[in-house]
């Protein structure tokens, strides 16, 4: 008698609870990658996507930096576990696409709830930041979320004071640097210029010296002398003219020694994202000022930041969340917002145009820099090859050569050779 | 026994295991059998090692003699004594990534205190935590800061275990302070020393916070210790295979260190009858 009570409870209970599991919001995770002020503005958007509309729930949780974030992805793919959505970095899309990590986005951008992909600016969207190297275009597997370039920050009070001009060129620049720097005796009491010796930067001077990464084919590494040029520019403001500070640290331990540099007046100008602009704004107790990147032959900077993407192996009605909240993301609305709290670029022309936008850049003009700079954006090579040439080829060398132990040209031909590797093994 | 081997045997086997191929988590694994071996015969690891054994060996003996004079120096029962005593065991207790931090700060060559008193005294700054050559011994100095607490309270309570009469008779045999050191106090601290010396070799082989808060490895590749290559390895490179190679000589090693150390010592410790 018993038993067949307890039977009919739990059948009831089950009945009960089935329906009302499929009542509740589906229920997706976002891992992102931002500390500090741009980690509370993505706080603040998921929570009002999830107020904004009651069929989908983001959760979004905290992961480290990019790349410790990547290696949770990676552990968390193997175990079929990815989150829904995350964002990873550009140079990381081929070889992650190349492992099947990502979902085919373009039936959703052109299902009914799609994206106008005409509508986004120059070095967003995949097919403009990537250089597919002759071959067709890879299916759209990323949306832009927060994107920026390199700017020049420059403290204008102190700029002013010794009569210096914001610097357009190299030469320029080494010879802002010198009159910038003060020194009391032994002691460096503020350095001309502060850049972190890292891959970003030297992209940047790579194309703005006329060079380029690999032959157009993708097949051969093509950075070696103008890669050079590059870095000895830094060796020489380093060693020769002492005028510019190394900042500790890897990856973005350096960055973030150089923006606090920068806040403290350590140092009088920097390169460093615009995604820190609304930072720097609050926290400088001087006048503040951005303008381009010097050049060289040319102004060149490489777009950055990161793209949002959807995990494969995610469940489909979580995969479903996951771009509702990304394609609710990179709505004029949203992007607007985004950018204003962030520094980082509103992606949509068409928000960029927007009254709104356009009266925030009349009052904010530094926020404008990072927008005008793009028509000097660089393409990124299309090959999984990339990242391994960023993470394993340049990034962990550039030290050596401006630490003194070997010379720039020494870096660059070991460099040269360690990714015709990596590109030799690619179909 | 079941936990025993869940916990410590299973990682140690599938460590092996894994070490035969070449697996970055996303791309299914592909075997490689020796070839993650040979690959640590490289000047890189080689590097590696030559810092681990540095950076240990720097640690061991700096911070196992430091706790012996401490522990001479401060065995009273003092006020005084105490405060000392506490003051110095208290680093050891608090979180590497703290202290790590802290230290970042002052040994900054623009912001930090130790800067500064180097300019006060007329000295040049060093660049402790940016300049290669320095570096490691940066983070030796550091760990012997943090760690001497604990040195010094085991060698505290291994003269507290000596027997007073020995000095007494000693000191009317005509022995002055050096030589009741000597010929008393150090041979009775043997097992002490022999404790200190296996335990304080397998801690700083194993140090790992703070290279990375401090460093990440850096000047280049000067601070890279021997956990932290696993780390970066794995996590950073996306060689899993390599890393498991790495981690099964480790565990041989760590395994062989204590056995010898055993054997080497065994016949030079005095028990006092």
């Amino acid at each position: 008698m018993t038993r067949a009570v307890a039977l009919v409870l739990i059948v009831g209970l089950l009945g009960a609870a089935g329906p009302a599991a499929a009542q509740g919001p589906i229920v997706a995770q976002f891992w992102y990658s931002f500390g500090g002020t741009n980690r509370e503005v993505t706080e603040a958007h998921i929570k009002r996507f999830n107020e904004s509309q009651s069929k989908y729930r983001i959760e979004g949780t905290f992961q480290g930096d990019y790349f410790e974030a990547l290696a949770k992805i990676r552990a968390a793919a193997a175990t079929k576990t990815a989150p829904a959505a995350f964002h990873v970095i550009g140079e990381a899309v081929p070889q992650l696409a190349a492992s099947g990590l990502f979902e085919n986005l373009e039936p959703y951008a052109k299902g009914p709830n799609g994206v106008n992909l005409e509508d986004y600016l120059p070095g967003q969207t995949q097919n403009t930041y990537f250089d597919y190297l002759g071959k067709p275009p890879a299916p759209l597997m990323v949306l832009p979320f927060f994107r920026s370039t390199p700017i020049l920050y420059y403290n204008a009070d102190m700029l002013a004071a010794k009569g210096v001009k914001v610097p357009t060129t190299w030469d320029e620049l080494r010879d802002a640097a010198g009159k910038l720097t003060v020194r009391e005796g032994s002691e460096t009491k503020v350095y001309g210029f502060e850049v972190p010796v890292d891959w970003w930067f030297w992209f940047a001077l790579l194309h703005e010296a006329g060079g380029s990464l690999v032959t157009p084919d993708g097949k051969r590494a093509a950075f070696r002398e103008k890669g050079t040029e590059a870095l000895q520019f830094w060796v020489d403001l380093v060693n020769k003219d002492k005028t510019m500070k190394r900042p500790p640290g890897k990856d973005y331990n350096a960055w973030t020694v150089t923006n606090t540099d920068f806040i403290n007046g350590k140092t009088a100008m920097i390169f460093t994202s615009t995604a820190f602009l609304n930072y720097m704004t609050e926290n400088a107790k001087f006048k503040l000022g951005t303008a381009f990147l010097p050049g060289k032959v040319k102004q060149a900077v490489p777009t950055g930041g990161t793209f949002f993407v959807i995990a494969r192996d995610a469940p489909t009605p979580q995969k479903e969340a996951g771009w509702a909240f990304i394609k609710w993301m990179t709505e004029p609305a949203q992007t607007i917002s985004l950018s204003k709290a962030t520094g980082y670029m509103p992606i949509r022309t068409s928000a960029v145009d927007s009254p709104e936008m356009q009266a925030f850049y009349k009052q904010n003009p530094n926020y404008k820099t990072a927008i005008d700079q793009l028509r000097t954006a660089q393409r990124f090579p299309y090959t999984p090859a990339l990242i391994e040439i960023q993470r394993e080829v340049i990034q962990p060398n550039l030290e050596a050569a401006v630490l003194g132990i070997k010379s720039a040209a020494e870096v660059m031909q070991a460099a040269e050779a360690k990714a015709n590797e990596f590109l030799a093994k690619q179909p | 026994m079941l936990l025993f081997a869940l916990v410590y045997l299973y990682p140690v086997a599938y460590s092996a295991w894994v070490s035969f191929y070449e697996w970055d988590l996303a791309m299914p694994a592909r075997w490689v059998g020796v070839a993650n071996y040979r690959a640590l015969a490289s000047p890189e690891f080689l590097e590696v090692v030559t810092n681990t054994v540095t950076y240990s060996v720097g640690v061991v003996l700096l911070s196992q003699t430091a706790g012996l004079a401490l522990a001479v120096l401060l065995n009273d029962r003092t006020r005084m004594g105490a405060l000392f005593r506490a003051s110095i065991f208290s680093s050891y207790v608090v979180s590497w990534v703290a202290v790590s931090l802290l230290w970042i700060w002052l040994l900054d060559p623009q912001y930090g205190l130790v800067a500064h008193l180097f300019r006060l005294v007329g000295l040049p700054a060093l660049n402790w935590l940016g300049d290669h050559r320095l570096a490691l011994w940066s983070l030796v100095l550091v760990t012997v800061w943090k760690t001497v607490g604990y040195p010094m309270v085991i060698y505290l309570a291994g003269l507290q275990a000596i027997p007073g009469d020995l000095y007494e008779a000693a000191a009317l045999d005509g022995a002055g302070g050096w030589q009741r050191f000597r010929h008393v106090t150090w041979p009775l601290l043997t097992p002490t020393t022999l404790f200190l010396l296996i335990t304080l070799t397998i801690t700083s082989f194993q140090g790992f916070d703070i290279v990375k808060i401090m460093t990440q490895g850096g000047p280049v590749t000067s601070t890279v210790i021997y956990v932290y290559y696993i780390y970066e390895q794995a996590f950073q490179y996306f060689k899993l295979g390599r890393a498991s190679a790495a981690v099964v000589l480790f565990f041989t090693v760590i395994v062989a260190l204590t056995f010898a150390q055993w054997l080497v010592f065994r016949r030079r410790v005095h028990y006092s009858t």
